[in-house]
């Protein structure tokens, strides 16, 4: 956030989003914007323009019985994000059953600085499972917006339904959250998963909608300081829509590149110059530090971000952090490295911890937050080169060795997912479904258990479901061209050459909605009218189902009702 | 089922003839006193409350959950799908066809029934063998505590060493015929004639039925590993069987008050012929092992035990279980008590990984590319369907296992929970109970 940018934003119709729009959009329902004591917290978006609470409240991890909840403070104008500057401060925290906070079950005071951004985390305890609560934070005599969060379920109980946005690769240049704002208006959700790319580390120019910024990023250079990294947390935070989703429902968030530098690996990024940019452990270390002060995470630096959730028999949530252990990138998927048993995408603590969740005395369904694409695909060798110039844009430029091969996924890491897949072969684990971001487009796929003979037997040892960007390019973005057009020669060129894939969607822009019950895991695909369009408009895509006990995903038909 | 019956009495046992829809003909037995014809004890009469349900426990030999499709088992299928359904269910160890239904019908594990494998090294006896005695099994079944507490039972058991380890434990037993040579099984074509026989010649309140044709066609199928032909072709025909077993139920009236629970005892997994383990052959460069190690091989497990010197026994165990587990072909090797198998199954349990088997002592011992006993085969089908009001459909994430039979159906009779308590779990949830 910065000194010259005015805020809030504005709305549809180029003025400030009316309050009782907000209020609705920040999951506190429409109902609720009369009580008394909703009106005197103020919204996102009065709270962001001035007062101590600019950037919003949020929530995260949730188990049965606690939740971590978070917010910034503004003491003082000085006090801006990444300054060094304000003192320290106390600020109270309460967590209700009800919107209006009769009758608080928590709450407490926590200490916060400088040393912290000013950042609050805290973690509500005591709690009890599968109940939805409202949350806010007081300084002096003003209150910060109000959240609604929502415990898991207890340990082993039966439940009926999970519900989740699931979201990734958020770029501001590119576009705008609408894709938030549509899932904070369901006002269904258990959770939003966040697969990463939750923001980008680029200067304006180098990185946005086609040529168009639409929004430029601040600070206005490539974030490699602590100072940059949270200045650039603090403008995403100031993002009404996303200030409206992280109110509306707890995160559950893992990282992946951007959130660092484009490529990161556990000794540097693609890119990261040294030693201009200093060296790669001081600017991720900056990285992660920021990311733990501003992200509703149970996380602090130095510690491990890769964790499971649990959500009583029905799922467990393994999140995986494939960018602080992995070796580098291979050059291309012809370099021998690509099936080296000593790479790692994972680490080897990191694997035997997400091998032993895969069990079957785990939970019925092994969900995994997955940053990157783990289901092989080979690119075929008919396209143009306009089109190969524009799938190793999407992928990654060095991805490319004569055929596009995207060697930052699981696929430049071969004895890795060999070791995950025979894991769940040998140990018939059923239902693990691999939920996916990064790649900036929809697929659904089956896992195959050996692909040579998958398209004789259908043999399939779990699946994947990816959801899209929010804004960040995708294919008919690079190629230049209208939606549904060039890409499915793309798509259909892919589609044929893997037949495990068997949705695939590389130019829409959105979100998805995945439910999960005991039957099956369903994910419904959304894409935006226009990223541009801060009112833009959304349409249901399609829809994939993976019925338990089958590890194959088949079409479903209708949407998921809100 | 047709024709008329005729009914004799040899020694005790009282026998029944039946002519069958298949043409051969069909003998049943029952325990003494037993008559034939004679409705179960809850067969429709009222106090009131609803009639106790008859319970008809199937079980499709070594059926995975992922063959049961509307297109190639639209029987079972809807069965599924119409009833409370278990998509978490799994075989529990060894994964073999006699210690499953032995967990089935006991709701115990191995270590309480005596019934670790198929086949177990008899220290006794000096020999491998298979468990397929009476006195094999330790434990008092279901079948006897139900006759006990004023019900009857039957078992339609295609294979022949289920009906030898079962014997005569229920109330109307059929001796499965005809027999398939080599296979050892009875075709499901005969075993649902015998089923529907003895449902109208007894109606006994439980009726456990085993059919064979699916776990027999996929261990001798040779395009296993990939198009599995012929194990197709016996799920489309097994499927069918089923369908003639409810349609007779609904025709003669009692689908209504009928539950019928379905399940596997074991699914099944391919190899190919270069993934084979020999573990005498890997004793070879270990003589003094080799001389002193008996190996019972089942399937996708093999059981080892020592049979030298007991005052070296815990050495060479923990020798003999670092010389095996190098084996790329084996996923893991455990003490028997760590899977509850108990002293039968001697000193170590070896498993191999997805796509491997065990074949001992040589190794062309065991050809067949289906195998099953090793933990990618535990997935299976497990439901509960029937017209009785007890069946609430619906999908569970609960982990079902084979050895919580026992104390779903004892949990429709009434019936009180064993002295020591079962080690399986009701599935209540699927059922509304009285």
């Amino acid at each position: 956030m910065t000194a010259s940018r005015s805020f809030p934003p504005p709305g549809p119709s180029g003025t400030v989003l009316p309050r009782r729009q907000l209020l609705r959009s920040a999951g506190v329902f429409a109902a609720a914007a009369t009580l008394p004591g909703l009106l005197a917290t103020g919204t996102p978006a009065q709270a962001a323009a001035a007062g101590f609470f600019r950037h919003g409240v949020a929530s995260g991890d949730p188990y049965p019985h606690s939740v971590l909840l978070w917010t910034r403070l503004t003491p003082a104008d000085s006090a801006m994000p990444g300054s060094g500057a304000g003192a320290d401060s106390r600020v109270r925290w309460e967590v209700s059953r009800n919107a209006d906070f009769t009758g608080l079950v928590g709450q407490g005071w926590a200490e916060t600085g400088a040393w912290r951004d000013h950042t609050v985390k805290v973690v509500a305890a005591g709690l009890e499972p599968a109940t939805t609560y409202w949350y806010r934070f007081r300084f002096g005599q003003e209150y910060s917006s109000v959240g609604r969060t929502r415990t898991a379920p207890a340990a082993g109980a039966a439940v009926d339904r999970l519900r989740m946005g699931v979201v990734s690769c958020a770029n501001y240049q590119a576009g705008y959250f609408a894709a938030y704002r549509h899932l904070a208006d369901r006002g269904d959700l258990d959770l939003v998963l966040h697969l990463g790319d939750y923001l980008y580390e680029y200067a304006p120019g180098e990185y946005q909608a086609r040529d168009v910024v639409v929004r430029a990023q601040d600070p206005a250079v490539e974030m490699t300081t602590l100072a940059h990294y949270r200045r650039r947390h603090a403008q995403y935070k100031s993002d009404p829509d996303l200030q409206a989703l992280h109110a509306a429902a707890p995160f559950v968030v893992t990282w992946d590149d951007h959130e660092s530098a484009n490529d990161a690996w556990s000794g540097g990024a693609q890119n990261h110059t040294e030693p201009a940019e200093g060296t790669w452990q001081e600017r991720s270390g900056f990285a992660q530090q920021a990311y733990a002060e501003w992200m509703p995470v149970r996380y602090e630096p130095g510690g491990q971000l890769y964790r499971r959730l649990e959500f009583g028999s029905l799922a467990s949530l393994s999140m995986l952090d494939l960018r602080s252990y992995r070796s580098q990138q291979a050059d291309s998927q012809l370099a021998p490295a690509i099936d080296d048993p000593d790479r790692t995408i994972t680490g080897a603590e990191q694997m035997d911890w997400l091998l032993a969740g895969l069990s079957n005395d785990a939970p019925q369904w092994k969900l995994v937050g997955n940053p990157v694409m783990i289901t092989p695909v080979r690119f075929p060798s008919t396209l143009n080169t306009q089109e190969m110039h524009a799938l190793s844009e999407l992928l990654g430029d060095r991805n490319i060795d004569g055929v596009p091969y995207n060697v930052d996924q699981w696929d430049g890491y071969v004895a890795d997912r060999n070791q995950v897949l025979r894991h769940l072969r040998d140990n018939a684990v059923t239902d693990t479904v691999f939920l996916t971001g990064d790649i900036h487009s929809g697929w659904a796929c089956d896992l195959p258990v050996d692909p040579l003979t998958y398209p004789l037997n259908g043999r399939s040892a779990a699946t994947e479901l990816v959801c899209t960007s929010v804004t960040s390019d995708n294919l008919d973005d690079i190629l230049r061209v209208p939606e549904r057009t060039a890409s499915l020669t793309v798509e259909s060129g892919i589609r044929t050459l893997n037949p495990h894939v068997k949705y695939l969607d590389f130019d829409s822009h959105g979100f998805s909605v995945l439910e999960v019950t005991p039957a099956e895991v369903r994910m419904d695909w959304y894409r935006l009218a226009d990223r541009t369009d801060p009112a833009s408009a959304t349409s249901r895509t399609a829809s994939w189902t993976v019925a338990a006990g089958t590890q194959k995903v088949r079409p479903a038909s209708g949407g998921i009702l809100s | 089922m047709s024709g008329a019956q005729t009914s004799g009495r040899t020694g005790r046992r009282s026998f029944l003839k039946l002519a069958a829809a298949s043409g051969a003909a069909v003998v049943l037995s029952a325990a003494p006193g037993a008559g034939w014809a004679a409705p179960g004890r809850n067969g429709g009469a009222g106090s009131g409350d609803l009639p106790k349900p008859k319970v008809y426990v199937l079980v499709v030999d070594g059926c995975r959950p992922d063959e049961i499709t509307a297109a190639l088992t639209p029987n079972l299928a809807a069965m599924r799908d119409g009833g409370a359904n278990f998509p978490a269910a799994r075989s529990l160890p060894i994964m073999e066809t006699i210690p499953n239904h032995v967990m089935m019908m006991t709701g115990l594990r191995p270590d309480r029934t005596g019934v670790p494998a198929n086949s177990v090294y008899d220290r006794a006896e000096g020999a491998v063998r298979r468990l397929d005695r009476p006195s094999d099994l330790r434990a008092v079944t279901l079948l006897e505590r139900l006759n006990a507490a004023g019900f009857t039972t039957g078992t339609v058991l295609s294979k022949e060493y289920l009906y030898g380890i079962f014997g005569d434990r229920a109330t109307y037993r059929w001796e499965p015929a005809p027999i398939v040579p080599v296979s050892g099984h009875a075709p499901d074509a005969s075993t649902v004639d015998a089923l529907i026989g003895m449902v109208d010649s007894a109606d006994p309140d439980l009726v456990f039925t085993n059919l064979g044709d699916v776990d027999r066609m996929g261990h001798s199928d040779l395009t296993g590993t990939t198009l599995q032909a012929a194990r197709t072709a016996a799920l489309a025909s097994t499927d069918l069987q089923v369908g003639r077993f409810i349609r007779h139920l609904k025709a003669r009236g009692t689908w209504e008050n009928s539950v019928v629970m379905v399940l596997a005892d074991h699914s099944m997994d391919w190899s190919l012929p270069t993934n084979v383990i020999s573990i005498d052959n890997q004793l070879w460069l270990h003589p003094e092992l080799r001389r002193n190690v008996q190996i019972a091989q089942n399937g996708g497990a093999d059981l080892l035990y020592w049979t030298g010197d007991a005052a070296a026994r815990e050495e060479s165990v923990a020798r003999l279980a670092a010389v095996v587990a190098a084996h790329p072909g084996v996923l893991s090797v455990h003490p028997p008590a760590e899977l509850r198998l108990g002293p039968e199954a001697g000193d170590l349990a070896v498993y191999c990984r997805a796509g491997w088997r065990f074949s001992d002592p040589y190794i062309l011992s065991n050809p067949i590319p289906g195998n099953h006993g090793h933990p990618a085969t535990e997935p299976i089908p497990f439901f509960i369907g029937g017209g009785s009001p007890s069946v609430l459909a619906g999908v569970s994430s609960e982990p079902a296992r084979t050895v919580d039979v026992a104390p779903t159906v004892a949990a429709l009779f009434g019936l009180d929970v064993p002295e020591g308590g079962y080690d399986g779990t009701p599935r209540t949830g699927a059922l509304a109970l009285a």
